[in-house]
């Protein structure tokens, strides 16, 4: 007892979240290599591409396979980021990290049992799911934060001729995308306190997502289609050439905040499972 | 006496299935409190509801003086809470899983996590995922423990724990008695608790059928015999044991060498007589399983409708 009289354990601002990203932080590396991996792999290879051949390949092609991928502005750095990073590979990445982490918070650690350790202390049920969310949004952010300097630093080498400006604005609209599937699995996590139909939520989100963007480009009267998909919002209105679209930006971000008010309200009211 | 735990027609509803069939408890301040029965009997669901991570369906419920579904972190700050079942999968290390819920806890003295583990003989280097059952469920006592809390809440707490270390953990009970801390918890196996609990209830299909002092209940625990006597033969052992009223389901054979005999009954009530009775005999071996609650309170069950 001669301790006693010592400060106790400090207890951080936030201490969900500070532990979620500490417990993650494998997690986090292994996906931040994967991004590195793609955009090291893909964008080195723009060069050699600027070639007749390659535009006469794709000219071969049908169009709306085309379209879907977004090959037809492959000739332009920007096209090109986006065809082969943020439109394809990159954003398989970001919905998949989202989609385990939005997961794991909270129907996972329900599953596991660690859930009711941590609420049977000193934790509210709103608490828990706000930090978790926090923590989710800090780990997308960190991963667009990857993607955003690995893309800048090799912006001039490699000439993709990407404005700095333009970038930031893609990689908020990429971050936003797999927040909202995560959000999605994030919120189905804590209205069911199952895994398996989080993820269910958020692949479903991300799926439907790029499936009526690919159908709505196919035709003029299948546009409407396309108005209802978040990879539309993302990316329909190409920010990485064009700038912020802030209407895309909005509705991501704000049907994620929507989904976590649905998280702390869905947690909070019901029993947790063993 | 003040109560820390305050209970009237508690009752929790899964669909049509009643858990917790309109349930009274009251734990004194102070004291150690057993609640024991079967598995599904509803007492994992009478604990969590405690503790907020389950919502009574209908009832009234108090907690340290207050409701637990309005009080919030205050109150679980004040409970040191040992779920049913630990089946924590983390990568990370025992140490680091409990200097975080030492975070969200009550405050923790500096030492006390170590010294608690030392005492229990957990090694906190290695991962959680990694340990036992019996090594789980020595985390989980020491988050429970670790901030002293006025209020310990535990489910199962010998479960997984070796003959030592359920020895250890009762004298962290009584320890925690002394110190002013009540106790709640709950079992399936009667003596575990018998000789550390003040306070007994019996629950069974979510009824609380028996309740009161540990003696006053008459909770005759129902045991299996076994015994190996040397000289003597088995005419002998029956004629001598069938005169003790505990004993029943005498069976004694000699063995095929018929040198020994080989023993089995049953003890329903005092085990003394039995050891008295087996004395005149040379006892080469001797078994004394532990009670069966289950046949206990069936037991109980016939008893008290046999006398009303």
């Amino acid at each position: 007892m001669t301790t006693a009289a010592l400060a106790p354990v400090r207890t951080p601002a936030a201490p969900i979240l500070s532990r979620h990203l500490l417990d993650g932080w494998r997690g986090q590396l292994g996906w931040s290599l994967g991004i590195a991996a793609v955009i090291g792999m893909y964008l080195p290879l723009f060069p050699s591409l600027q070639s007749p051949e390659l535009s006469k390949l794709i000219d071969s092609l049908p169009a709306e396979l085309v379209n879907a991928l977004g090959f037809d502005q492959i000739a332009s750095g920007a096209g090109y980021t986006q065809a082969t990073f943020f439109g394809l590979l990159g954003f398989v990445l970001a919905v998949i990290a989202s989609i385990s982490w939005g997961a794991a918070f909270i129907a996972g650690t329900e599953e596991t049992g660690r859930l009711e350790l941590t609420l049977a202390h000193a934790v509210g049920r709103a608490q828990y799911a706000l930090e978790s969310a926090a923590a989710l949004i800090v780990k997308m952010l960190a991963l667009g934060a990857v993607a955003f300097l690995l893309i800048l630093t090799l912006n001039t080498p490699v000439e993709l001729g990407l404005s700095a400006t333009n970038l930031l604005a893609v990689t908020l609209a990429w971050a936003g995308l797999g927040l909202l599937s995560g959000t999605a699995a994030l919120a189905v996590g804590a209205a069911t306190g199952r895994r398996s139909w989080a993820i269910g939520a958020g692949a479903g989100v991300a799926v439907l997502g790029y499936g009526l963007d690919a159908v709505g480009g196919t035709g003029e009267d299948l546009t409407w289609l396309a108005n209802l998909s978040p990879y539309h919002w993302a990316f329909g209105n190409a920010p990485l050439a064009d700038g912020f679209d802030w209407g895309g930006l909005g509705l991501l971000w704000g049907l994620s905040a929507a989904l976590i008010a649905i998280a702390v309200w869905a947690l909070s009211r019901r029993d947790i499972l063993g | 006496m003040t109560a820390v735990i305050e209970a009237r027609g508690l009752q929790k509803k899964y669909g049509k299935h009643l858990a917790v069939d309109g349930i009274g408890l009251r734990v004194e301040q102070g004291s150690v409190f057993g609640l024991i029965g079967p598995n599904g009997a509803g007492k994992t669901t009478t604990l969590r509801m405690l503790v907020d991570i389950i919502r009574p369906t209908a009832g009234e419920l108090k907690v340290l003086g207050s409701v637990p579904r309005r009080s919030g972190i205050a109150l679980r700050r004040r409970i040191g809470y040992l779920p049913g079942e630990l089946k924590l999968a983390e990568r990370i290390q025992g140490g680091t899983l409990l200097r975080h819920l030492a975070q969200i806890s009550g405050p923790v003295e500096p030492g006390r996590i170590e010294t608690l583990a030392e005492r229990l003989g957990l090694d906190l280097s290695r991962p959680v995922r990694a340990l036992s059952k019996g090594n789980r469920q020595k985390l989980g006592l020491i988050q429970a423990f670790m901030h002293r809390p006025e209020l310990l809440i535990l489910d199962e707490p010998t479960s997984g724990l070796d003959p030592l270390v359920q020895r250890e953990f009762l004298a962290m009970v009584r320890e925690a008695r002394e110190a002013g801390q009540s106790v709640l918890l709950s079992s399936h196996i009667l003596t575990e608790i018998q000789h550390t609990a003040d306070d007994v209830a019996v629950l069974a299909g979510g009824k609380i059928i028996a309740h009161g002092d540990v003696s006053s209940l008459r909770l005759s625990s129902v045991t299996r015999l076994r015994a190996v006597l040397a000289d003597t033969t088995a005419e002998t052992v029956r004629t001598a044991l069938s005169a003790s009223p505990t004993l029943q389901d005498i069976d004694a054979e000699a063995t095929s060498t018929g040198e020994l005999v080989r023993l089995s009954a049953t003890i329903r009530g005092d085990v003394d007589h039995v050891v008295k009775a087996l004395a005149q005999f040379t006892v080469r071996d001797l078994t004394v399983e532990e009670p069966d609650l289950e046949e206990s309170i069936l037991d109980l069950y016939a008893r008290t409708n046999g006398t009303k």
